[in-house]
Formats: C-alpha cells, sequence, structure tokens
C-alpha cells in the first residue's frame, strides 16, 4: 500500500488516536468515565482561577472548533453572540441531537458510547455563558438512547455533576432531554427552537437571531452534539493541541459516517481533512464487490452529489470541499457504486423532501412536490426532456426565497444531481418529437 | 330567482366520530399524574411539556384520538388547539389506531441502494398488505419510514417506535415476524463501531448482550 498520499490533511492518521470515542470499556457509565479523567476539565474550569466564563470562550474560539451540524460556523464565535449577562433575564442553550439528515448517524453512536463527554461538554458551555438550562433535543426515534442518557443523567445529578451547586463551586446549571417525536424540520434550528417551546415546528424568520431571541423570547445559543462534545478536550488539552488536529482552517477530530456500497460502512474517527479516496478505498474497506465507483454524497442528503472522477485529491474540510464542488455538512458520506440508478435515487431524495417540508413557506410546499412528480415521471419513463430544463427553473426559484434552509437542501440535490448525471436522466426521457414538415412527427432518440 | 329559503336543509353529517375511549378509561394513574408535573417543571411553561405529555398519552393508549389529545391538553392546561396541532405535526404520534406492532422500515437514502424496499416489499408479501396498512388480526402496520439515522447497517427498520433492527435481510425479517407472533420482544441492539474490532473484542459495553458489526450491505434488488 502506497504512503498517505501527500495532499491529505489529515497527517499520519493510521495511527490516529481517538479522543471522541476512544477505545475505552463502558465508557458509557459515569464511574468508567471518572476513572478515565471524566469532569476533569468542568471540575478545572469550575474551580480554581485559571478559568473564568470569558476564558473559555477565547480558548474555544482559539481552538478554531467549527461547528459539526452541517454548516461549519465557528463555535467560539457563536457564543460571543449572546448579550451581557443579565440576572432578570434566564439564557439558555440548546443541544441539537435531533440528526435527522439522511446519511448521517455519528451523533446517536457518541450518544450510545460517550454520552458523558456530552454532558460534560453541555454543562462547560453552560458556564461559558453563564446559562441555567440546556435542553438537548434529541430526535423521537432514538427512544431507546434516550432512556440511557436520561439514566446516566440522573446518576450525574445524584453525584453533584448537574443541578445546584456544582462540586461545591457555587455554579448551577440542569440539563433537561427533550424527546422530539420524528420531524426532519426540528433539525433546523429556530424551529428546534418552536417544537421546544410546545408548538408545530414552523422555522422563525431570522433576525432576530436565537442569540437575541430564542426559546421563550430568551437569549439562545444552540450547538451540534459533536461539537459540544469537542470542548472538554479543548479544555483538557488546550486550543493549540486541538487546532493541530487535521486540516488547519477546520481542524479537530470528525466522526466520519460512512454508509452505502463499500464494504466496511460505519462511523469512524479520524481528523478533519482525510481524503474522500482514503475513507473509501481504506478505512471503509473499498467498494463492495469490487465495483466501480459511480458516486459520492459528502455529508448528508442535501449537499451536492459528486461524481467519481471529482473526488481525486478532495479532502473533508469546509474549503477544499467547496472548491471540489460541494459541502461538507455533516461528514455523512454515501457511497454508491456503478449499478446505482440515479434517477430513481433523486426521486426517493425528493420524496423525503417533500414528506419534510413543514409547509409554512410556499415555495418549499409547493416546490418539494412539483420535484417529487417531475422526477418520479421522469423515473417511470413519462417524462420529456424539457422537464429537466424545468427541474432547474424549480430550483432556481426555491433557493433562498423561504424562512429555512429546506428549499434549498431540498433543490440543491436535483439541481446537482440533474446536472452531474444529465446523461442518465435524459435517457429516461421519452423520445424528443419533432415536426417533420410534411404534418407527421418523426420520434428521434434523445442526444446522449 | 332567490333561493327558497324556506326549504329544510339537509341534515348535518356527523362530524364527530365515536369516542374511542370512555370517560372512565380517560384517567391519569397517581404514577402518571406524578410524571406529568414532573415533565411540568422542567419548562418555563406549560407548553414545552406537551410533547412528553403526548408521548406520555401514546405509551398509555397506544395512539391518540381527539379524547386523548383534549386530556393531554386539560392535564397541561394549554388550548386544545394547540395541543392538536403538535400532535398532527409530528410522525410518530398516532393519529389513527395502528397495529400492536408498527415496522417502520427505513427506504430513504443509504437504506435505498442498499435493499430497503426488497425488504419491505418482502414484508408486504409476508403480511399480505400493502405498506400503510395494519393486518386484519391487529398485530402488524407496515409502514415506509424517512431516514431513521442508522444509515451505516442499511437496511434498517423500527419496532413501534422503540428498537431498531439494523442490517435486514429477508432470513431475519420471517425469524422477527415469527418471533412477534409469539409475543417474543426485540431486545435493544448496540452497533458496534468498526474501529473497536481490535481493541475491544468489537464491542465496547458490557450491559449490552445483543450486539451487531456493521456488514457489507447487501445489493438491491429493487429500489422503489
Amino acid at each position: 500500500m502506497e504512503a498517505t498520499n501527500p495532499t491529505s490533511k489529515a497527517g499520519d492518521w493510521r495511527n490516529y488516536k481517538r479522543v471522541l470515542l476512544p477505545p475505552v470499556k463502558d465508557l458509557h457509565q459515569l464511574e468508567v468515565y471518572e476513572d478515565n479523567g471524566g469532569y476533569k476539565a468542568l471540575r478545572d474550569v469550575l474551580s480554581g482561577d485559571k478559568w473564568d466564563p470569558q476564558s473559555v470562550t477565547a480558548e474555544v474560539k482559539k481552538s478554531n472548533l467549527r461547528g459539526r451540524g452541517g454548516a461549519c460556523f465557528p463555535t467560539g464565535l457563536k457564543w460571543t453572540f449572546m448579550p451581557p449577562v443579565d440576572p432578570d433575564v434566564p439564557r439558555f442553550l440548546c443541544c441539537n441531537g435531533d440528526e435527522s439528515e439522511p446519511g448521517t448517524f455519528k451523533d446517536r453512536q457518541l450518544m450510545e458510547y460517550n454520552p458523558h463527554l456530552l454532558f460534560e461538554g453541555i454543562l462547560i458551555a453552560n458556564y461559558a455563558m453563564t446559562i441555567k438550562t440546556c435542553y438537548l433535543y434529541v430526535r423521537g426515534e432514538y427512544a431507546q438512547w434516550i432512556e440511557q442518557m436520561e439514566a446516566e443523567l440522573e446518576k450525574l445529578y445524584k453525584k453533584g455533576y448537574v443541578g445546584e451547586n456544582i462540586m461545591g463551586t457555587g455554579f448551577s446549571t440542569d440539563i433537561v432531554i427533550h424527546k422530539g417525536a420524528g420531524a426532519y424540520i426540528c433539525g433546523e434550528e429556530t424551529s428546534l427552537m418552536e417544537s421546544l417551546e410546545g408548538k408545530r415546528a414552523y422555522p422563525r424568520i431570522k433576525p432576530p437571531f436565537p442569540a437575541q431571541k430564542g426559546i421563550w423570547g430568551y437569549p439562545t445559543t444552540i450547538n451540534n452534539v459533536e461539537t459540544l462534545a469537542c470542548v472538554p478536550l479543548i479544555i483538557n488539552n488546550g486550543a493549540d493541541w486541538y487546532s493541530g488536529i487535521g486540516a488547519e482552517k477546520h481542524p479537530g477530530p470528525v466522526l466520519y459516517g460512512i454508509s452505502g456500497h463499500v464494504n466496511k460502512p460505519g462511523v469512524y474517527e479520524y481528523p478533519s481533512g482525510m481524503l474522500i479516496t482514503d475513507l473509501i478505498y481504506e478505512v471503509a474497506g473499498g467498494m463492495r464487490g469490487g465495483k466501480k465507483l459511480k458516486a459520492v454524497v459528502p455529508g448528508g442528503s442535501s449537499v451536492p452529489i459528486m461524481k467519481a472522477d471529482m473526488i481525486d485529491g478532495v479532502t473533508m474540510d469546509v474549503d477544499t470541499i467547496r472548491e471540489a464542488g460541494s459541502m461538507m455538512g455533516t461528514a455523512g458520506m454515501l457511497v454508491m457504486d456503478e449499478d446505482t440508478d440515479m434517477v430513481s435515487f433523486l426521486r426517493r431524495i425528493t420524496h423525503f423532501y417533500h414528506h419534510e417540508s413543514c409547509g409554512q413557506c410556499t415555495p418549499c410546499r409547493e416546490g418539494t412536490g412539483w420535484l417529487e412528480n417531475l422526477v418520479t415521471r421522469i423515473d417511470r419513463g413519462e417524462g420529456n426532456l424539457r422537464d429537466l430544463d424545468l427541474l432547474i427553473d424549480l430550483c432556481d426559484q426555491m433557493e433562498g426565497r423561504t424562512v429555512c434552509a429546506l428549499a434549498d437542501a431540498a433543490a440543491w440535490p436535483v439541481r446537482w444531481t440533474v446536472t452531474r448525471f444529465r446523461e442518465e436522466f435524459e435517457a429516461k426521457c421519452k423520445p424528443a418529437v419533432f415536426p417533420t414538415g410534411d404534418g407527421a412527427t418523426e420520434a428521434a432518440v434523445p442526444a446522449t | 330567482m332567490a333561493a327558497d329559503i324556506t326549504k329544510e336543509l339537509s341534515p348535518l353529517p356527523d362530524r364527530t366520530p365515536e369516542p374511542a375511549f370512555s370517560a372512565d378509561e380517560l384517567v391519569w394513574t397517581a404514577a402518571e399524574q406524578e410524571q406529568m408535573e414532573v415533565y411540568k417543571k422542567r419548562y418555563p411553561t406549560n407548553d414545552g411539556a406537551i410533547m412528553r405529555g403526548l408521548w406520555l398519552a401514546q405509551d398509555k393508549y397506544g395512539w391518540l384520538p381527539p379524547e386523548v389529545i383534549r386530556l393531554v391538553a386539560e392535564t397541561l392546561e394549554v388550548p386544545y388547539a394547540q395541543v392538536y396541532g403538535v400532535a398532527t405535526f409530528y410522525t410518530q404520534y398516532f393519529k389513527e389506531r395502528k397495529g400492536k406492532y408498527v415496522l417502520d422500515v427505513c427506504t430513504c437514502f443509504s437504506c435505498q441502494v442498499c435493499g430497503g424496499y426488497d425488504m419491505l416489499h418482502h414484508l408486504e408479501e409476508k403480511l399480505e398488505i400493502h405498506v400503510g396498512e395494519t393486518t386484519e388480526d391487529g398485530l402488524f402496520t407496515l409502514q415506509e419510514a424517512e431516514c431513521l439515522g442508522a444509515c451505516g447497517s442499511a437496511p434498517m427498520l423500527q419496532i413501534t417506535n422503540g428498537s431498531y433492527l439494523h442490517n435486514l435481510t429477508t432470513k431475519k425479517l420471517d425469524t422477527l415476524i415469527d418471533g412477534l407472533r409469539e409475543g417474543k420482544r426485540v431486545p435493544f441492539v448496540s452497533v458496534t463501531l468498526p474501529q473497536d474490532a481490535d481493541d475491544l473484542d468489537g464491542n465496547r459495553r458490557s450491559d449490552v448482550k445483543a450486539t451487531d458489526t456493521y456488514h457489507a450491505p447487501p445489493v438491491a434488488k429493487t429500489v422503489k
């Protein structure tokens, strides 16, 4: 096997030591987590003179941690958006564990195998922003993981890591696990807040941003599960250690969720900046049955699809992958082999977005339905060539014209799958019919 | 010509369905009442507890007919319309009566390209129902689900908003259905991480017996 490709930004990833999901038996239990240095970061932050809320935020900012929920927004910067502390105004943290983006399944493994790292991250974030309550929003489908986490959380309350006067330091904060009930839209931060407030989860118009007016109108910060799990690591090891992992502009460990036609699918922890080819052929054991690679969706269903010839030398960090014509998203990567029917594949994606559109904005509510109907028609062999242009036109009319980004997320896969695999769509359309001049019409084979 | 307003109107259709639960059944036990109080305390207003309240009600009654939704609303002292709105927004709240076991087969994205539809169609044939229907004995409801967040172990399904069943094969489905008919519950299955294969004998939890590893997915025969 050749040495690591020089364009990889993950360094010596073969000898990488995992930190988010370290190989420790029963790490999900409080006692084991404590024995392995758990809650040390929290203790350091709360007691002693080294840390105050400002310095914790500054350290996270310095580490260049970027959100792992898909948008890759710098976390430390987000924390500074919170208004100055006013003792009369409650403030909230929301941890987004809704994880419904198709192709994404990393947070579930983190919540099962290392929930205390998440809890510790939440507590430190609460301290850094002087927050009294964190709502951990977990999708309702993860019922069994919610039960397990609630049991562990109860232990935390008993041991005094959460609640009033934590570890005798005078700092008090609560964690509440909120169980969703099956709606993709709740992963959008403003609709997550609506859902928490016990309403139909219709996204809100921004501004005002959550930091100004969040849940129940109070200042709120919303972070992804994996993002908050990185915080104790930064406190324990320092911002420089963290920013030294992986790609310079998008550092840190990343949970890569690889699924689809590979020999060893699953969640893998490696530094950011891994080559996509390394992830497919080395980490995930190559293509199933030795088939040829056809396409990769690198970060969940809404990011632009990449053809096999586009992934050479592309690394998993926000800038490189954007230059290559896609997005980092959630690093939930779907790999497809040469036998995949792209039209049917897209039909199912459009069905998903049609089903999950909340119905608040017309371009999305109607547009997602139109996308599904058109792609289904093409998939059945009843489509016309002009439907392809109509699809792109629809995408133009949906993107950026709604309250939240679901319409964009629904339009991107259509736009890019149709553009990048156009010949497959054309092949499934009805042959174009041209007039011949003598009154009859003549069928022509679509151009390939 | 003016409309004949003296003509007797046809009677309005009876829009109030027969309630599924009687007034005697629509009461909380002391333990449930206590649980509701716990939920209420977690939020600044009672609205926040609506979703948990509906979950509690669904666990108790199996589904959420209007009178159960009203019970939740009255317990939490929030308008019925708001609770009804929430109940109808989220797919996991059952607004109609379902079978004892609701089989949510994921066919979305990764599961589609890894054979989710093969599994769905196999179940359709085995249970002799179409997707969305309930078997005559009231035991199984078959549904097509959107991404359930277990893409690495595709194809997969979820049983009545609870256990996940990973890496499905038609054989596994047959065993599942036969087992459920005999009342065998499906345990929680922990899916181990591929990176743990060398370090922890493939299982990092000693409190869970049922484990599964990620497999190379099957070849999908049908994709729709």
